[in-house]
Parts: structure tokens; C-alpha cells; sequence
């Protein structure tokens, strides 16, 4: 999923301040699985929003609403029956979501009100990690299903450094060590002569360089 | 006899905190009048900081929780879960520029267990000290 945090509530007030009829559209997807766009966080800060507004004696009109997937333009149709009400939209979802919806309505500003940060999983109740950099050439069979250049502080394709202590990264402590989470994996399925092959530096014209990337799927097609 | 109190209160209850039930709940409505709003909840844990700020916004000078006695949650740990989202909470309005005693929370004691009457009257005293919303103060 990709995780995001929100805005400091200054600078979004900033951001939406020219506008007088705001919707606050919050994302019932990945955002919302990591508590930062989703239904109640999108209320809560609509809600301090119109606070904010009244206590400044500002003219504003705060709405809000979520829908599904903002990065889905079948979701994003919904607003069709509502766009006309508002000046602007604050959105909280995430880069791509935000992008989604101001190519579907190009005449109305759309405004994020998260910060996207990065691939990840819900490791536990309030806690989400980076596990993926979306590099375009999964290696993570090789590394038995640990991907060093999400999780090893060094990026290292041909690890571990040595530096590890105690089974945590020299980098930073509280980081387990991915390279030995690898070794720990292959050693338990019998597999560490993948560790015997030199992966040579990570080709990243897979993943930039060239523009933006995009997945064409006839199939799925029209 | 209702006690005139110079703000309003929105009161989150945990159903389970000692002498909180129906009728303490109705005494207290009648000797606070339209300073109070109750609001019993089956666990303190069920509270998100959206009620908090809804309450702020629309009607009340402060809003408070008051939780089970510490170690005393039938679902464990509610009264944990109620003390991060108001502390959560507090943030939020401190961003905002009010202040962060408008939102509070009053979790007992499982020795010493105080009524919800008691603990209503302990958060007007912490309150007293405020000034009228400036939110509210606009609507006025």
C-alpha cells in the first residue's frame, strides 16, 4: 500500500486560503488503511478546518466526502454530480490520487493535503515500514522475499556489510538487518547458494529516467 | 437546581465507569442544564478524535472523556486507547491555536473509584479557568 501523513494544518490552510467552498475528499484506499486519508481522518480535518475558519472569522465553507479509490477514475466520477459546489478540492489522497482527480477535473484546483511517503505494510497497529522502491525488476526471489534495496539501509545487492549487530543495522540500530533476515530465510529453506551469484549493480532505467512509467494490459483493454 | 456553569461541556462516559448509569446520568443533566451533554459510550476505546472535535465545533467549550478505572477496561484496554486519542486530539487544536485543556480526559482510580458525578464536577473546576470558545464565540 502506499502510506502518506498529513499536512501541518498551517500550511494547508495556506494552500487552501484564496478559496471560499472547499471539499475535503478523503480516500477509503491505501491511506485510509494507514489512518491518514481515509473517512475519519478526512472529518477530522475538515472539521479543524471550520474551526480554524470560524475562530479567524473567514467566509469559508469546509464539505467533505470519501470515495473508494481516488486513483481510479471509476471512483473519481462521483464527484461529477457534486464538482460544480466547490472553488477548490483539498485531497487527501495520496500523489497519485491527487493527480487523478485534478486530470479528471482540470478546471478545478485540487490541493494535497497528505505528504505520500513511500510502499509499505502495516507491520502493526500504528506502525507502517517501507518495503518496496517500485523498482520495475523484482529480485525478491532471490532474497527470499527481504528486498535489500527497500530494507538495507545500504542498499547492498551483494551484502551483508558486516556491521550489523545483534541482528540490527550499524546505520540504524532500531532497523533489523536486512541482510541477515535474507541469510536467516535462505538458511531456513536450504537455499544460501542464491548468495553465491554476483548481482550486479541494479539496472534503475526500470524504474526512472525515461519519464513516467506505465503499464499497457491489452487483455484489460477495451 | 441547575448549577449555571460559564461553559458547556461535552462529556464522553464509559457505561462501565462506577455510578454512571441511567439515573446519575439524569441527575447530573438536571443540576448541570445546558452546561452539560452526555454522551455514554459502551467503551471509552470506542472514542475517536472526530467526536472530540465535533463537539468543539458545534456546540461545547470543552469536551471530555471520562474513562473506566485504570486496570478496571472489560475490554482491556479502552481507557489506553481513549488516553492517545485525546492526546491526539489535543494536537489537533493546538495546531489551530486553541487550547489544548479544552479537551481532557479523567481516568479513575480502581481503589479509590469516583462517580461520574464526582469526576463532572472535578472537570467544571479544571474548565473554569477558560475562556468561551472563541468557535463558539463566532456563532454567537
Amino acid at each position: 500500500m502506499i502510506t502518506a501523513e498529513r499536512k501541518p494544518i498551517d500550511e494547508i490552510r495556506e494552500m487552501i486560503a484564496p478559496f471560499k467552498k472547499v471539499l475535503a475528499l478523503g480516500c477509503g484506499s491505501c491511506v485510509a488503511e494507514c489512518a491518514s486519508g481515509g473517512e475519519k481522518e478526512t472529518a477530522m480535518l475538515a472539521s479543524a478546518l471550520r474551526m480554524a475558519a470560524k475562530m479567524d472569522r473567514e467566509d469559508v465553507q469546509i464539505s467533505e466526502m470519501t470515495i473508494d479509490r481516488q486513483c481510479v477514475n471509476e471512483f473519481v466520477i462521483q464527484l461529477d454530480d457534486v464538482i460544480d459546489k466547490y472553488d477548490a478540492i483539498l485531497s487527501l489522497g495520496c500523489g497519485a490520487g491527487v493527480q487523478a482527480v485534478a486530470d479528471m477535473f482540470p478546471e478545478v484546483p485540487v490541493i494535497p493535503a497528505l505528504n505520500t511517503e513511500f510502499m509499505g505494510e502495516t507491520k502493526g497497529q500504528g506502525l507502517w515500514v517501507e518495503s518496496c522502491l517500485g523498482c520495475g525488476d523484482c529480485m525478491l526471489y532471490y532474497f527470499a522475499g527481504v528486498c535489500p534495496l527497500a530494507r538495507c539501509s545500504k542498499q547492498l545487492l551483494n551484502g551483508p556489510c558486516g556491521g550489523s549487530m545483534n541482528g540490527k543495522c550499524e546505520v540504524n540500530p532500531e532497523v533489523p538487518c536486512a541482510w541477515q533476515l535474507i541469510i536467516d530465510r535462505l538458511s531456513g529453506f536450504g537455499a544460501l547458494d542464491r548468495l553465491e551469484m554476483i548481482y550486479p549493480p541494479k539496472d534503475w532505467s526500470k524504474k526512472q529516467g525515461t519519464g513516467p512509467r506505465k503499464i499497457v494490459r491489452e487483455d484489460q483493454q477495451r | 437546581m441547575v448549577e449555571k456553569q460559564k461553559n458547556t461541556l461535552a462529556l464522553f462516559y464509559c457505561q462501565n465507569a462506577p455510578e454512571s448509569g441511567e439515573i446519575e446520568r439524569q441527575a447530573l443533566e438536571k443540576e448541570y442544564g445546558r452546561s452539560i451533554r452526555l454522551f455514554p459510550i459502551p467503551c471509552s476505546g470506542r472514542l475517536e478524535p472526530v467526536h472530540l472535535l465535533k463537539a468543539l465545533e458545534e456546540f461545547a467549550d470543552a469536551a471530555y472523556v471520562i474513562t473506566c478505572p485504570e486496570g478496571a477496561c472489560r475490554y482491556f484496554e479502552g481507557n489506553q486507547r481513549a488516553k492517545k486519542r485525546v492526546q491526539m486530539t489535543r494536537s489537533i487544536i493546538s495546531e489551530i491555536g486553541l487550547e489544548p485543556e479544552r479537551i481532557g480526559i479523567k481516568v479513575g482510580l480502581k481503589e479509590a473509584p469516583k462517580s461520574l458525578k464526582e469526576l463532572a464536577g472535578e472537570i467544571f473546576e479544571d474548565i473554569s479557568g477558560l475562556r468561551p470558545s472563541p468557535v463558539r464565540g463566532c456563532d454567537q
